[in-house]
């Protein structure tokens, strides 16, 4: 039943390195989770959501594509869930794989996310009555972005992984530049610019795991 | 030829090789579960399990048995011995790869 070749040692030691960096590549990305589901199912909820929200509501009130009022909101709303469910999911079943210290940094920085967006939810909840509409979403939208993106730039701290830091600094830059050219443009930026970011990340992660 | 008489023989063989280098992947302190270990390593769990056993009377890894609330658990982590074995295994190999010069070797 066992078979009794891989009790052998390989001839070459060139063939044992070869052997000991396959195996290690394989584990590596046997046990982290899929960058395709982490970052593209964000990515798309960007994209679209932050490109209808543009198309509707853009610069000045201009009105690109009359759709109805209440449904960029509402789809960027459903995309945003759906990715947090992906990610949360995939997020989790990756860390079930392991045990001990990296898989306990992985919850908290899992929960991390969670506290922090639903105490921004809570503060600016505060707000809704206050601030014209443009502003509003201005307000929602920017400090997502910026909360999205100092996450990712502390991700890229505690695993020491330079592209996702980059990721996060990028994220950061494009939020801002998109605060100051105002409500509108911001959506429009944070659709291609961070979307798109979040897509390559993923792709760069998928191809070199492949 | 070589014939690897200095290295050893524990994860000299290929399958042990094998295991010991996808769990060298692992920090210190983690441990991976044994299904995903044997999915990784694409092996049986019997032939898993033999040489884990080889490993583990080596003081190479530590097999951990425990419960996810009712369904048991098995978890593998390499302990600090065999990472230092495995690094001085890849040592050898390297050093076989570029050989020292012949003076000093005989020293």
């Amino acid at each position: 039943m066992e078979p009794t070749d891989d009790d052998e040692p390989l001839g070459n030691p060139a063939d044992s390195l070869a052997l000991i960096e396959r195996e290690r590549a394989n584990l590596v990305r046997d046990i982290a989770p899929d960058p395709r589901l982490m970052y593209g199912s964000w990515g798309i909820a960007w994209l679209l959501g932050f490109g209808l929200l543009f198309l509707r509501f853009g610069p000045d009130g201009k009105v690109f594509v009359d759709l109805p009022e209440w449904l960029p909101l509402t789809v960027l709303s459903l995309l945003f869930i759906a990715a947090g469910v992906i990610t949360g999911v995939t997020g989790a079943r990756s860390a079930m794989q392991t045990r001990g210290p990296s898989s306990r940094q992985g919850l908290m920085y899992g929960l991390s996310w969670s506290i922090a967006f639903t105490g921004m939810g809570v503060l600016f909840g505060q707000f809704g009555d206050v601030l014209p509409d443009d502003r509003l979403g201005l307000l929602w939208a920017g400090g997502l972005v910026a909360l999205t993106g100092a996450l990712h730039m502390a991700g890229g701290a505690i695993w020491d992984d330079r592209e996702l830091f980059i990721l996060g600094a990028w994220t950061s830059a494009i939020n801002v530049a998109g605060i100051i050219a105002g409500p509108g443009w911001h959506s429009l930026i944070v659709a291609i610019a961070g979307g798109g970011g979040m897509l390559v990340a993923g792709l760069l992660g998928w191809l070199r795991r492949r | 030829m070589t014939d690897g008489a200095e290295l050893d023989p524990v994860i000299h063989a290929q399958a042990r090789l094998r295991v010991v280098s996808a769990l060298s992947v692992l920090r210190e302190d983690d441990q991976v579960t044994f299904p995903r270990l044997q999915d990784s390593l694409r092996m049986t769990a019997g032939n898993l399990s033999v040489h884990l056993r080889k490993l583990e009377d080596a003081g190479y890894v530590e097999v951990t048995k425990t419960h996810q609330g009712r369904t048991p658990a098995t978890f593998v982590r390499l302990t600090r011995r065999g990472r230092l074995a495995f690094e001085e295994y890849q040592e050898a190999l390297r050093a076989l790869l570029n050989p020292a010069p012949i003076s000093e070797e005989k020293l």
